[in-house]
């Protein structure tokens, strides 16, 4: 019995079998079963689901009146993710970065928002967008402002979303600049100080090329990050005023498990899995080779 | 269930054909049904089918609740499985509920309906959805809902209308009077979609007339061809421009129900259900009611039905259980628990708040009924259906592109 | 405090600097209070008072009221039991797995890790409808099982990366004298490396279960059942139902976040190492 232990204990692929096995079925068999649907008709209910070759995509790229509304949305929050957290989370960690009074409680205050779940986030900020009670509708009135109807107007709802999306995501930049940060070199920044460069060139030239990595790793994550946005969505809008603030994600969610289209469904998935493969494999490349050449 | 082979083992030698009908009644009826947002509700359904049990002994009814959009999900669950309840709880008639009859989840209930000569004792515009499929009778009515139109007596006076509108136009004439003392006429909450609809569906059965109404929800009209699709989508961009509380894009029906209390509105298109609400947040006696003057000969309102499911081992004992609970007797105690008033047309209503009454008469004076827009549709035309309206509601689409919408997404089903 | 002030001398931008980083952090704080606020006061004092006004009459009894109308015992439990079955078992898998890759020869572990690390790229939410097919057709809709079972997969990726690089970091030499001591790969894992990645475990047990305790969208599907719901879906659905009664939603509010919030207060220092391991690794 020993024995067979002893011999089992050196081959990998029994520490391997059950982290593998699950990962397998309920992460990569759900991405192929979802291409398969996505050329399929079914409604959830029948038991033969129908073969239809290319019909869903036909119909989200040409008929759908929501599709291109989810895939612009989706680019927009995207970039907005690129640009707003990232900047906000880079500049408050420099500002961390120093020796000043109160400064982990202050990391810990904007860092709180990152560990709340996004559906608390979702509706904490609903009650604080209430156009009748809510936190901004009052503070207008009391300054004599008009109060929009912040979620429900089409043309900005997505914007006001993104605000509590930016509230809850910028913790998360930050702490990843504040450990990058520590690869700045002491020496080099004071040997720039002493040669009289001015503040914005010694961030120019000596802190900017240290954190470059962290720059790449704190862009993807925020991309993939943003291409995952459901909860807040979902928690905030549904999607709605009339469809306005749906995502890729949303809107494949709500075509098979409310509407229970699962092949229409599964064509809005695929399109958002290949955007996320297009992005994922060159940045993995990357990374694969910088631990190489470590 | 233990104690039931325990006692056979026990019995063994003596009589064994006492144990085999003891084994049979330990049973379970699995009741699946929706979270009623009205407590009374929940507790009436537990304590009918404890009555049931304590005359059936062995049976244990066993209830499982579900928010709606949950529920609707876990009988595709159970559709696609072996197992699942014996009784469900679903919307009558062909859109929302006959989606899962015509998936086989019911079983057709004609031999019931003649053992319990139901008919003899129910309502009959509630038990008329039974008919509507091709194939056998599906379901036992369950409650039995209008909607109609709540408003403040206070509001009202103050714009000076002095009599409910009982046409279209007078309607309009009350909205506009309204408006004129800086009076928002309606209130409604766009988040939940289904509410703003409301308006939309009775606007159309005033636009369409009853017959044209039932062919585009049955999507046999075109929207874009039938021109009175139009005008009402025309007619609800009127309301929403002129009369909605604003903003409503932005908050839920239940919002708009606590602005309606606060008196910031003056009507509200509700369910016979709101009495109960209404009763608990503010003073009754300062609402009135009045269907809306959609000019046919129709309620607007709809059914809940209880159906049979084909997963169920024991469909008599079910309807068993369904029998007893529409029964006069059951009804006529648990009157008011469920619905203001109840599908047993043999009970006897007393005691009621004058609201009450009201809907009593409206229900005794209409003897056909139009269904709400997101029961009559299939799910995925209601998510269409629920966004043109939207976006003619908060202008963003003119009201022919709207009908014209509809239609090419029906088309492209 | 003196370095401080010493500091501000020598560099009064610094003055500045830190004023404007505690008025932007009163801003994020900002919310929290507003929620607390709320969440003690009755409806009519909030339809009548400023929003950071303090509440005139307490009324902590929006709790109770959230708690039992929500069913808040019942998904209290589902979100701790998840959390408590999934985060160890999680970790447990990952660190053998993770093991493999690093220390044991095998002819196709670049291929696995290679698999592995493109998991924790590929966002689950794109997912939900096969996953929900997946686990309907085992019969495990409404099981924690159910849940728990594709929560392992997609936490898997994240944490056999981390610890694969920790491992590769470990020098040979320590488990190579081992190995011709006669150990199998197993003692080695347990004796030598689980000890000396105790820091880094602790950081991904805090980071996972915050993940776990938050998730929403994958509960949203498998969880159909009440009786089954997590903190996050009661919470939802609490909201749904009742919009309109502030004090209690905001009470509801309350109690989904203050676990998480409690864990991340007392385990902070766990938070950063961990992120950071991720973010310089990955």
């Amino acid at each position: 019995m020993s024995a067979l232990f002893r011999k089992m204990e050196d081959r990998p692929w029994l520490f391997l079998a059950p982290a593998v096995i699950v990962y397998a079925v309920f992460a990569l068999w759900p991405m192929v079963d979802v291409t398969i649907v996505s050329f399929q008709k079914w409604n959830g209910l029948d038991a033969n689901r129908q073969f239809v070759g290319l019909a869903n995509y036909q119909y989200i790229f040409l008929q759908d009146p929501v599709f291109w509304t989810a895939f612009i949305n989706t680019v927009i929050w995207t970039f907005l993710s690129l640009i707003f957290p990232p900047a906000i989370g880079l500049a408050l960690a420099i500002g961390l970065n120093r020796e000043i009074a109160g400064r982990s409680a202050l990391r810990a205050v904007f860092y709180l928002p990152v560990i709340i779940a996004p559906i608390a986030v979702a509706t904490m900020w609903r009650w604080m967008y209430d156009p009748f009670f809510g936190l901004f509708a009052q503070t207008l009135t009391e300054w004599g402002l008009p109060v929009p109807d912040f979620l429900g107007q089409k043309d900005t709802a997505l914007y006001y979303v993104f605000v509590a999306y930016v509230w809850q995501q910028v913790g998360f930049s930050m702490v990843l600049f504040l450990a990058g940060l520590q690869s700045v070199d002491r020496s080099l920044v004071e040997a720039a100080q002493i040669d009289g460069a001015g503040r914005w060139k010694i961030f120019r030239h000596v802190t900017v090329p240290a954190i470059m990595p962290t720059i790449t790793i704190v862009l993807v994550l925020s991309l993939i990050h943003s291409l995952k946005a459901f909860d807040i969505v979902y928690g905030l809008t549904g999607g709605g005023p009339a469809q306005s603030t749906q995502m890729l994600a949303l809107w494949a969610f709500s075509q098979s498990m409310k509407a229970f289209d699962f092949g229409r469904g599964g064509a809005v998935s695929v399109v958002l899995l290949v955007i996320t493969v297009a992005i994922v494999i060159p940045y993995l490349r990357w990374s694969m080779s910088r631990e190489v050449h470590e | 269930m233990m104690r039931s082979k325990f006692l056979c083992g026990a019995a063994l030698l003596g009589a064994a054909t006492i144990c085999a009908t003891a084994g049979v009644q330990a049973q379970e009826i699995n009741f699946w049904t929706i979270n009623f947002s009205n407590q009374a509700a929940n507790k009436a359904l537990e304590s009918i089918a404890q009555e049931f049990e304590a005359k059936h002994p062995g049976v244990d009814v066993v209830f499982t609740q579900r928010a709606v959009d949950e529920h609707k999900t876990a009988l595709r669950v159970a559709a696609g499985s072996d197992t699942g309840p014996d009784i469900y709880f679903s919307w009558a008639g062909l859109g929302l509920g006959g989606e899962y009859v015509q998936a086989g989840m019911s079983v057709p209930l004609d031999d019931y309906y003649k053992k319990y000569n139901w008919k003899d004792e129910l309502l009959p515009t509630a038990a008329a959805f039974a008919d509507d499929f091709a194939e056998g009778m599906h379901g036992v009515p369950f409650t039995f809902k209008g909607e109609a139109l709540y408003y403040n007596k206070t509001l009202f006076e103050k714009a000076g209308i002095t009599k409910e509108p009982e046409t279209y136009e007078e309607l309009l004439a009350a909205a506009g009077a309204l408006k004129e003392q800086g009076i928002p006429a309606i209130t409604f909450g766009g988040t939940v979609n289904w509410h703003v609809m409301r308006l939309m569906d009775v606007i159309l059965e005033t636009k369409c007339g009853a017959q044209t109404h039932d062919d585009l929800m049955a999507m046999k009209a075109s929207w874009s061809t039938t021109p009175c699709a139009a005008d009402a989508f025309a007619e609800l961009k009127t309301w929403s421009d002129n009369y909605f509380l604003k903003p409503f894009m932005g908050i839920s029906q239940q919002q708009s129900f606590s602005l309606f209390v606060a008196g910031r509105a003056a009507m509200m298109l509700e369910g016979n259900w709101l009495v109960q609400q209404l009763s608990e947040a503010s003073d009754l006696n300062n609402y009135g009611l009045f269907p809306f003057p959609t000019g046919t000969k129709r309620l607007y309102g709809f059914a809940e039905y209880n159906y049979v499911s084909s997963k169920s081992k024991n469909p008599d004992l079910a309807a068993e259980f369904l029998d007893y609970f529409i029964s006069t007797d059951v009804q006529q105690r648990y009157l008011g628990t469920m619905a203001t008033s109840s599908i047993n047309s043999k009970v006897k209503y007393e005691n009621q708040r004058p609201l009450e009454v009201e809907w009593n008469e409206i229900f005794g004076a209409y003897d056909q009924m139009f269904v709400n827009g997101d029961q009559a549709f299939p799910g995925n035309v209601t998510t269409e259906y629920f966004r043109v309206i939207n976006e003619v509601a908060s202008d963003n689409m003119e009201p022919k592109a709207a009908a014209d919408a509809l239609q090419s997404f029906i088309d492209n089903l | 405090m003196r370095d401080h002030l010493n500091t501000i001398r020598k560099d009064p931008l610094l003055l500045v600097l830190w004023l404007a980083l505690i008025c932007f952090a009163v801003i994020w704080i900002a919310p929290f209070a507003f929620i607390v606020f709320t969440s003690l006061k009755g409806n009519g004092e909030i339809m009548s008072t400023g929003p950071f006004a303090l509440p005139t009459e307490l009324r902590p009894d929006n709790y109770d009221v959230a708690w039992n109308r929500g069913g808040f015992s019942r998904s209290f439990f589902n979100s701790v039991f998840v959390s408590a079955v999934k985060v160890p078992l999680g970790i447990a898998l990952s660190a053998i797995a993770a093991y493999a890759l690093a220390k044991m020869p095998g002819r196709f572990n670049r291929l696995v890790f290679l698999l592995i690390v493109f998991g924790t790229m590929i966002p689950f939410q794109v997912m939900l409808a096969p996953i929900f097919t997946l686990v309907n057709k085992m019969g495990l809709v409404d099981s924690y099982a159910g849940l728990i079972l594709p929560y392992l997969a997609f936490g898997v990726p994240f944490q056999v990366f981390i610890l694969h690089s920790f491992f590769r970091g470990v020098p040979k030499e320590l488990s190579e004298a081992a190995l011709i001591d006669g150990a199998g790969h197993f003692t080695i894992f347990r004796r030598i490396f689980l000890p000396i990645s105790l820091p880094i475990l602790a950081a991904l047990f805090i980071l996972d279960f915050v993940a776990t305790w938050n998730e929403f969208a994958m509960a949203l599907v498998i969880m159909q059942d009440q009786s089954k719901w997590t903190l996050p879906l009661g919470l939802m659905s609490f909201q749904g139902q009742f919009s309109n009664e502030y004090g209690q939603l905001n009470a509801a509010i309350v109690i989904t976040v203050l676990p998480a919030v409690l864990v991340y207060l007392i385990f902070q220092r766990y938070f950063v190492s961990g992120l950071a391991a991720g973010a310089v690794k990955g």
